[in-house]
């Protein structure tokens, strides 16, 4: 096929891509907004992370403050006598 | 149960996407399975729907692009070849190579788990099993030569189908349609990817090393087999392969000149000859094949070439004249490269990179002869090459390899003799440093431009458009900057790796000055200090800019496809119409494409309101436009303006062109983000690894992490923030293995060094900011008079660092884990000043009681670092930690790792060696007693940071603590007070007084002994000798002389006591003061006021103090005020008010310690009362005869003063003036003071001499005893 002979049939191929260029929009507003909704989620992980992250920070912090109390507590009930004065 | 998904999504929408970490690291992982649309996932299928008769260019197209997929692999597994003899057991057979049997374990074995079965069978029955080792051997080896035998075969299809690729599409009379640019393009990488190859298969010494022990293998192997001669030629084939160097271009060279030999001839001769000189490469195949031909080539020589060659593409029909070979198609694509890297704007840096690497392939094989020389400058002049060459002296090629476009040209100009001289220019590059800049502008408007963007729903239509334009032109800048960027530290590194650094080891420290590796003086000693920072900083703009696109991704990818859209529209539908009507109306091919262009690509139906359109199909259209409507001429793609068309509308079709290729990379949104800032490439160094015989370098050399460590190490404010940046480097080599070079063991090395990187980085990090608050709070303790007056002041000043956006860090993206580095910092934290405590502690304790002043003062630097952090920083409170490094965490001991520790100092070391001085008030150590007497830890050495930060802030403190470290006096009593508070306080002053009645216990027996000594009596002494004679009596009198050591065991307690009840008057005077102060603080919340004498008084009586009366005033206003939500808060704070009130005041009247030690003493004292104070049987004073214990004191005193005169006055040092402190004291307690003073031995001494003075002579009284005044 020569090159002379160029597009052999514009109208149709002109028909042609008209619909090709609306299914293009189509799919292209689907990727888009699946897309979209993949960045929620990715975000959505990252703050919840980071919250769960100080959460875990403060129980962390309270969960030594606590020790230290029972330590404290045991070595009180350890020794009864000095409550009994 | 479910939710309605209204419900569910109104609960989303309240929930906040906050996040309060800062942008300080990488974009870590990019999540994207997008295939670029450069690469066509549907192979171009839909390209025949345009009829645009392209079926071949496509076949030819796809077959190219498998191949360059094919090669890709190709390269990477040479890439990461490593030799697999190295972890063989080493077998010398004396059979086979004359020597003795020997097995030798190299330990690098680096593939393991190939080896592991022959490894461990080896070495019982070697002899038995040789023919075994051998075959196994074999078998591992035959694996790895399988590939390399792949590569072979691969690259002569791979070869003879681009040659045959080439020489269809320059063939006019096959009329067929092509190449197209996106042909071209493909043409370009595979040659790359073929000099890659050659360069690589060069550079590996490891293949031709492994190769030979194959072959000794084989020939041990192979003789048991029947049939071996097809193998053993194959054999000799790889070889030949392997050890020429560019085999792979001498055999493409042959490959493209071969098919076409008859019409062109000259090619051919001029093959063949270079095939003859350079007689000791030859590929086989290309000897065999020249043999055959060259006789009938060299009688017949057809003439070609010397004629313009013009036109490829759509005009080329008409221009036609001869039928031609590849030279045409090798122009077209060096004019191609040529005229794209001159322009460089819509090439990205690796498009850029394929360019430079080719080019030089594509001039030697266009050369080949004079006369395809002549035309091939006749159309791109020599200097424009000469020029890009010398440009880019340096193309980074694989991450620690790289090309030099001269070196290639010098060397294949050798085995393509006719490559004309001017190569010589080429080998003086100018000199061609890389420096990075430092201040690259920034992108600054973006986020501008961002807020902009979500802000136009419903705008303005035109506005809308305009802003969407300039969204576009932002994210084309981001791109080129990214890619310029990206490139200049790709070239810099191979800049750096073509220039090894010369002095080894010119700034480093003392270790390992002789024996640095190549990589060492390539890598690590070859980037200076600001070459490092500039290289951090450009990372972190690569890597900010890079997470910043990757962020608004899914924002602005509708605004830029619009834009595309409207660009392609308009210039469709707009300008082409224009054309159409205007310029070609006369030529009707012109037109006809230019109409195709439209009916391609427009998309009439539209509504410009939402006009969102995917412009995937652009790639066919620039393919189409392009080839279809070829605009390209000879002597340059758009810059010839022979043609019929007017320069305007030429114009605009070149800018429209270039336009395109651009869509591409924009369209591509993430992956050409991803692609432009991938800076796996540093970590890489295969090939150095190979050279150096290594396992691996230490990280050390690692580039990433030098930069992190130099990050934290120079202490700029400026870098830090950035010191997560590099570690995105390993995020991208990790993925660069796993991705492109699809190695594990690659990926298990980086994993293994970032793991170690990591932890390192961490503990340096907490150093580092341990130091920096440390040396904070040391800095705001120090004296602001000493500051003042002190010269170079500045030095004590800390540089202020932020830390704020590091310690906000809980999700570092690392090899996909998420590490919560806020975390790491805080435990490390409670470790550091945990063990810094425990330090401080360590080192009182192995020092005397004077340095609690000390003690003090670092321990209250540690605080206040701790406050300064804690800011920043959620840590355990400093009480919390101090309390458990002493020990005291339990609430019935009241004792404490520091009480404790006083207390056995003051009874080892403080009571019996430091003498009281009335007059200073201190305690200095007796110069008498021999220091070495106690065992005392040595003192431990700790890093300056568990001082006080930095080495000028240390000696700045040391120089204060210095002043107090030779005495013990008022300020380390007030550092008892404040360290010990008043929970250990107590417990002190307990021993203390347990101390003094156990002494006087112990005192018992001895003063009996010393009663027992007495004369049985002693009268007043007689006025009439005077001092002499009277000081004569005492002598003969008193023998106590005898009971020396009785004497001084004796004067050595009462020492003992009179220092600690001294003690206890210091005490009382800190205790009275800090009460004070804390009664001046408090006085006026509880409404108290002093009295007359001493008294408290309370300011209202039987009201309520004004702290109770503020808050429950303020609580009853809130009671009246509902609105308030905070009521019972109120409520609790008055509780507490109450409270307090309750405790300051019963806390108001505390005693004098001092009363209370007198009492404990005389109540301890009462015990021995009849035995040292006996109650006269007369019932008149007893003079001669008493032996109570002031007479015993009164003895020992005179004997003592005595001896404190002798010239080296021995006893005073050792005793001080405590002895007399402690005697009195008892003396008084006993009741014994009026006899003291009356028949003190020293008194009546003194009174004598008195009388003596004034009757004789008036001779100045100077006596020694004058000193002696005990006053109570």
């Amino acid at each position: 096929m020569a090159r002379a002979g160029g597009i052999t049939n514009a109208v149709n191929v002109g028909i042609a891509v008209q619909a090709d260029w609306e299914n293009r929009e189509f799919i292209s507003n689907i990727s888009l907004h699946v897309r979209r909704l993949f960045d929620f989620l990715v975000q959505f992980e990252a703050t919840t992370k980071s919250k769960l992250a100080s959460l875990n920070e403060k129980l962390d912090t309270l969960e030594r403050r606590l020790e230290l109390l029972e330590v404290q507590v045991g070595t009180a009930a350890a020794n009864p006598s000095i409550f009994n004065t | 149960m479910a939710v309605p998904v209204e419900e569910a999504i109104a609960a989303l929408s309240t929930f906040s996407l906050e996040d309060e970490q800062p942008d300080v690291q990488g974009p870590g992982v990019w999540v994207s399975t997008e295939r670029g649309a450069t690469n066509s996932p549907i192979e171009y299928t839909d390209v025949s729907a345009y009829r645009l008769s392209l079926s071949e260019d496509t076949k030819a197209l796809n077959q190219l692009n498998t191949l360059i997929h094919e090669g890709k692999d190709m390269a990477s597994v040479l890439y990461t070849y490593r030799s697999c003899v190295k972890a063989l057991p080493q077998v010398h057979m004396s059979s086979g190579f004359g020597n003795a049997l020997q097995v030798g374990w190299i330990d690098n074995y680096l593939k393991p788990w190939e080896f592991a079965g022959i490894m461990w069978q080896l070495p019982d029955s070697m002899k038995q099993s040789q023919a075994d080792l051998y075959l196994e051997t074999y078998q591992v080896l035959d694996l790895e030569m399988s590939r390399l035998r792949e590569i072979q075969r691969w690259q002569g299809s791979a070869a003879s189908k681009l040659a045959a690729d080439m020489q269809r599409f320059s063939r006019p009379e096959r009329r067929i349609n092509g190449p197209t640019i996106t042909h071209l393009w493909s043409m370009l990488k595979l040659l790359d990817i073929l000099v890659q190859l050659d360069h690589l298969k060069n550079a590996k010494a490891s293949i031709p090393n492994d190769f030979s022990w194959y072959k000794r293998t084989f020939t041990q192997v192979s003789m048991q087999w029947q049939d071996n001669d097809s193998l053993r030629e194959e054999l000799d084939d790889l070889q030949i392969f392997l050890s020429t160097r560019w085999a792979i271009l001498l055999n493409l060279h042959v490959e493209m000149f071969r098919v076409n030999n008859v019409v062109v001839a000259e090619v051919m001769v001029v093959g063949h000859g270079a095939g003859d000189e350079g007689s000791k490469w030859g590929c086989r195949r290309g000897v065999e094949w020249q043999c055959s031909s060259c006789g009938c080539v060299r009688g017949g020589g057809v003439v070609v070439g010397g004629r313009e060659m013009v036109v490829v593409g759509w005009w080329r029909q008409r221009s036609w004249k001869k039928a031609l070979g590849v030279e045409d198609i090798l122009q077209v694509l060096i004019v191609f490269a040529v005229e794209s890297l001159e322009l460089d704007f819509a090439l990205l840096f690796p498009e850029r990179h394929i360019l430079l690497r080719a080019l030089p392939v594509l001039v030697v094989l266009a050369t080949s002869s004079e006369k395809d020389s002549e035309s091939l400058y006749r159309r791109v002049k020599i200097n424009r090459l000469i020029n890009i060459f010398k440009n880019d002296p340096v193309i980074p090629a694989f991450p620690d390899l790289h090309l030099s476009p001269a070196a290639i040209l010098k060397e294949l100009s050798m085995y393509f003799p006719k490559f004309t001289a001017q190569t010589r220019l080429l080998t003086l590059p100018a000199p061609h440093e890389l420096p990075i800049r430092e201040a690259q502008e920034y992108p600054l408007n973006p986020m501008n431009q961002l807020v902009l963007l979500k802000s136009m729903d419903g705008a303005d239509v035109e506005w809308c458009k305009e802003v969407k334009g300039n969204m576009y032109d932002i994210v084309v800048e981001g791109f080129q900057l990214l890619s310029k960027w990206t490139a200049r530290i790709w070239e810099q590194c191979a800049w750096k790796f073509s220039r090894p650094c010369k002095d080894a080891v010119p700034n480093m420290s003392h270790e390992m000055v002789t024996s640095s590796s190549d990589y060492e003086k390539v890598v690590r000693y070859n980037y200076s200090s600001e070459e490092r920072k500039a290289l951090v900083e450009l990372v972190s703009y690569i890597k900010s800019v890079a997470s910043m696109m990757q962020r608004c991704d899914t924002l602005v990818a509708n605004a830029v496809w619009e834009t595309i859209h409207a660009e392609v529209q308009d210039f469709v539908q707009n300008t082409l119409a224009t054309m159409l009507r205007t310029t070609f109306r006369k030529k009707k091919d012109l037109s006809r494409v230019l109409s195709d262009m439209r009916t391609l690509s427009a998309d009439w139906m539209a509504n410009t309101s939402k006009p969102e359109s995917e412009v995937h199909c652009l790639q066919f259209l620039i393919y189409e436009v392009v080839s279809g409507g070829n605009l390209r001429k000879p002597g340059g793609l758009f810059g010839n303006s022979s043609s019929e068309i007017p320069v305007n509308d030429l114009k605009q079709l070149e800018t429209f062109f270039y336009k395109l290729s651009f869509f591409l990379h924009i369209l591509d949104y993430t992956e050409t983000v991803a692609s432009l800032t991938d800076l796996g490439f540093l970590w890489f160094r295969e090939f150095y690894l190979e050279s150096s015989r290594v396992i691996q370098f230490p990280i050390e050399c690692s580039l990433p992490w030098m930069l992190v460590d130099h990050v934290i190490e120079a202490h700029s404010t400026g870098l830090l923030e950035s010191v997560l940046m590099p570690f995105d480097i390993y995020n991208d080599s990790a993925r660069q293995a796993l991705a492109v070079l699809k190695q594990r063991f690659l990926y298990d090395e980086i994993e293994a060094e970032v793991d170690h990187c990591f932890d390192l980085f961490v503990s340096k990090l907490c150093d580092t900011i341990f130091t920096y608050y440390k040396s904070l709070a040391a800095s705001s303790l120090l004296d602001s008079s000493f500051l003042f007056s002190v010269e170079n002041g500045e030095k004590f000043s800390v540089q202020p660092m932020r830390f704020t956006a590091l310690l906000k860090m809980t999700r570092v993206k690392l090899l996909g884990r998420t590490i919560n580095l806020r975390s790491l910092i805080a435990g490390k934290m409670n470790k550091i000043f945990r063990e810094n405590i425990e330090f401080l502690f360590d080192r009182f304790e192995s020092q005397d009681l004077c340095a609690i002043v000390e003690l003090e003062k670092l321990l209250n630097i540690l605080q206040l670092g701790h406050e300064l952090l804690s800011r920043d920083l959620s840590i355990d409170s400093f009480s919390l930690m101090l309390n458990e490094m002493q020990e005291n965490i339990s609430i019935v001991s009241y004792s404490s790792r520091l009480a404790s520790q006083i207390w056995s100092e003051m009874q080892i070391d403080f009571l019996p060696n430091f003498t009281l001085c009335n007059t200073t008030q201190r305690y200095v150590r007796s110069s008498k007693v021999p220091p070495a007497s106690l065992q005392k830890p040595t003192i431990p050495h700790a890093k300056p940071s568990f001082y006080c930060g930095t080495q000028d802030l240390n000696s700045a403190h040391q120089s204060f603590a210095r002043l107090h470290s030779g005495f013990f006096g008022m300020p380390h009593m007030f550092s008892f007070v404040r360290l010990l508070g008043s929970r250990s306080l107590p417990w002190l002053i307990r021993a203390l007084l347990d101390h003094i009645s156990n002494k006087i216990t112990t005192l018992e027996p001895l003063i009996t002994g010393l009663q027992d000594a007495l004369p049985k009596s002693i009268g007043l002494l007689p006025f009439d000798g005077g001092v002499t004679g009277c000081l004569r009596i005492v002598k003969e009198h008193l023998n106590l002389g005898s009971k020396s050591e009785l004497k001084a065991e004796v004067l050595r307690g009462i020492k003992e006591i009179g220092s600690v009840l001294y003690l206890m008057g210091l005490l009382d005077i800190v205790l009275r003061e800090v009460d004070t102060t804390h009664f001046m603080q408090t006085a006026p919340w509880l409404g108290l006021i002093p009295g007359a004498d001493g008294q408290i008084l309370q300011a209202q009586e039987g009201a309520d103090s004004p702290i109770v009366t503020l808050f429950k005033s303020a609580t009853a206003a809130t009671v009246s005020n509902p609105g308030l939500s905070t009521q019972t808060s109120f409520y609790t704070i008055s509780k507490q008010a109450e409270a307090a009130d309750l405790l300051c005041k019963a806390n108001m009247n505390t005693g004098s310690v001092l009363e209370y030690a007198l009492a404990f003493t005389s109540a301890a004292l009462d015990k021995y009362c009849i035995k040292w104070s006996a109650a006269p049987k007369t019932g008149f004073i007893d003079i001669t005869t008493s032996k109570d214990f002031y007479r015993i004191f009164s003895g020992l005193q005179i004997e003592y003063l005595e001896e404190s005169v002798q010239v080296p006055p021995s006893n005073h040092e050792v005793l001080g003036d405590s002895v007399a402190w402690g005697g009195c004291t008892i003396i008084y307690l006993l009741g014994q003071q009026l006899h003291f003073e009356l028949f003190d031995f020293s008194y009546q001494v003194l009174n004598i001499a008195e009388v003596e003075a004034g009757s004789i002579t008036q001779t100045p009284k100077n006596s020694p005893f004058a000193q002696v005044s005990p006053i109570l």
